[in-house]
């Protein structure tokens, strides 16, 4: 059986409307009984890289697969990239602008939340070649409650 | 109710009036109502009170699940316990006397909640106090005061349940206290009593909805304001135009009305507005509510103790079944509290000592909350919405409402569920036609 798959646009720089892709995927998987606990960590997860996508990518697209037993989310721009991955995994270090600072975002927990809500965390990244971050999820037998 | 039935426990439709024009359709939250052929209205969904439906019906066809007025007076002590947005409702009248036309409408009692208000107030605080050392609960709390917020954490957003503060809400201090005090008053007399809810919206669920033995022991009645005004009206107009000099005799010390306090509370940010809380939020209106506890959920507003939340604009005077337009009604309040000022009469130390006791607390409510409002509807399968996202692909739809659904996807859903019928789509319906027509005309 092939895996349920959904995409989202996000659009680079409109914070207005950053995290309309993360709400639609809270009420897709809402649809569908997942577990709120899981919903939870996922719509954590999907708002924390799309706040990154539309601070540091370009256009970007945020997509989640699911099968019987994990989710995985992924989120793919073609932005400036990341230079030092393992660096950014550490909680408190940002690179984001003083405008964005001065916004309330880019205080540096972007990757680090992800992290800690997620099962499993992949990073890829080359400077000037977009970032993908695809995280997994495991859905436990009975997790997604009936 | 997983079961479709036309009335909710908080509103009725009149079929003979719909004109199935699905306005009710896209204000829903919980997108519940469906409307199948011949304007027949389903509820296929949770109904969480809020009214919106009674707000958008252009042809009165949704009304409040309230009682008759007709039901006062009859052999029973009637206590009229109020919601301080009808003070809002009569503009540069002293809450006073609106209580004291109450009074001579037929209720004996008339329960301000003035008191209650302070002692929820004293409670939060506390509370909130507390939490920033132990950190029990997580940041944000929600208030717990609009019942229909509560409602739709409980269907749509179950994981912000430990959000919402477990202190009970003032309402049901009220309801506490007349059933310490008043109820075994009038068991030595032998007379019945009948609680009588004054509301501004349609939240108070009708009692013929519980189950057999979760209905409460002493009657309870919900009347909308709506309800009661024209008759209220006339009296309060009389008690004004009267030569008397109002002293008024009540039993109960709050059966009467003191400060501008409980007016407050009728306005969007007049719960948090006195109290003692370092970092707090108001947001009212049900998108707003919505988009605001979806921010909660992705991890955002930590930052923030505590957060008002009414799911009417402006506030509670923003309720549906309120005669004064909220912004006139508003003015009101706010001249009035300019009159009589804010202030506090209970003693914080008696409270504290009650807080400690844990008089305030409440922590079986979530759960009750979660089996009585929490997700019933049954889960799609990948399998399923595999489906849901092939049809909608085939509806390449507007949303139109045609179909009886709020939206398309709502309703694909509906379909791989069994409960509605491709046929029932309009774009699906114009272009099967298109198509079985190109044929005969080539």
């Amino acid at each position: 059986m092939t895996g349920l798959k959904k995409s989202f646009y996000i659009k680079a720089r409109d914070f207005n409307r950053a995290g309309e892709a993360s709400i639609s995927v809270q009420n897709f998987l809402k649809s569908m009984n997942f577990d709120p606990k899981l919903i939870r960590r996922i719509a954590i997860c999907g708002y924390e890289g799309e706040m990154n996508a539309v601070m540091h990518g370009g256009d970007a697209s945020l997509s989640i697969e699911i099968d019987s037993d994990k989710l995985v989310l992924e989120i793919s721009d073609d932005g400036k990239g990341i230079e030092d991955i393992e660096l950014a995994m550490q909680a408190g270090y940002s690179t984001a602008a003083d405008e964005h600072r001065e916004m309330g975002f880019g205080a540096g927990m972007g990757l680090p939340n992800m992290k800690k809500n997620s099962d499993q965390i992949d990073v890829q990244s080359q400077k000037g070649q977009g970032t993908q971050v695809r995280m997994t999820f495991l859905i436990n037998q009975g997790g997604q409650a009936t | 109710m997983s079961s479709e039935q036309r009335d909710t426990c908080f509103v009725r439709f009149d079929e003979g009036l719909c004109t199935g024009c699905a306005s009710c359709l896209r204000v829903c939250p919980t997108k519940a109502i469906r409307i199948r052929s011949k304007k027949s209205i389903r509820i296929v969904n949770q109904c969480i009170g809020c009214g919106e439906c009674i707000r958008a019906c252009p042809a009165r066809a949704v009304r409040a699940a309230t009682s008759d007025l007709k039901i006062l007076g009859n052999n029973h002590v009637a206590v009229a316990l109020v919601s301080p947005v009808l003070y809002a409702q009569f503009p540069g009248i002293m809450p006073k006397d609106v209580l004291h036309g109450l009074r001579q409408m037929g209720f004996q009692h008339t329960i301000d909640m003035s008191y209650f208000l302070e002692m929820f107030q004293l409670a939060t605080e506390e509370f909130i106090k507390r939490n920033r050392e132990t950190r029990n609960a997580p940041w944000p709390l929600i208030s717990p005061v609009c019942p229909v917020v509560v409602r739709l954490i409980a269907f749509q957003f179950p994981s912000l349940m430990p959000h919402v503060l477990p202190v009970l809400r003032p309402v049901a201090l009220m309801a506490r206290e007349i059933k310490r005090r008043i109820i075994p008053f009038y068991m030595e007399t032998g007379e019945d009593v009948v609680l009588y809810y004054i509301n501004p919206c349609p939240t108070k669920m009708d009692p013929a909805c519980l189950e057999k033995d979760k209905q409460p022991a002493i009657p309870e009645f919900a009347l909308g304001i709506n309800d009661i005004y024209p008759e209220l009206a006339g009296h309060v107009r009389r008690i004004r135009e009267s030569d008397a000099i109002p002293f008024y005799q009540t039993r109960f010390e709050y059966e009467t009305c003191a400060t501008g306090n409980a007016s407050m509370w009728a306005m969007s940010g007049g719960e948090i507005a006195d109290m003692d809380i370092e970092k707090s939020l108001a947001v009212s209106g049900i998108e707003e509510t919505i988009t605001y506890l979806q921010k909660i959920e992705m991890g955002l507003f930590q930052d923030i103790e505590y957060i008002e939340f009414r799911t009417c604009r402006e506030g509670c005077l923003g309720g549906v079944l309120n005669v004064v337009d909220k912004y006139l009604a508003k003015s009101a309040v706010q001249k009035m509290i300019k009159t009589v000022g804010l202030g506090r009469r209970l003693p914080r130390e008696k409270i504290l000592r009650l807080y400690e006791k844990g008089d305030f607390q409440t922590e079986n409510r979530p759960s009750q909350l979660l089996s009585l409002f929490g997700g019933q509807k049954e889960g799609l399968s990948i399998e399923s919405m595999q489906k849901v996202e092939k049809l909608l692909e085939v509806i390449e739809g507007r949303d139109c409402a045609a179909c009886g659904a709020p939206d398309c996807r709502t309703f694909a859903e509906d379909v791989v569920r069994g409960n509605a019928s491709m046929k029932d789509c309009l774009y699906v319906h114009v272009q099967t036609k298109k198509k079985n027509k190109k044929p005969s005309a080539g």
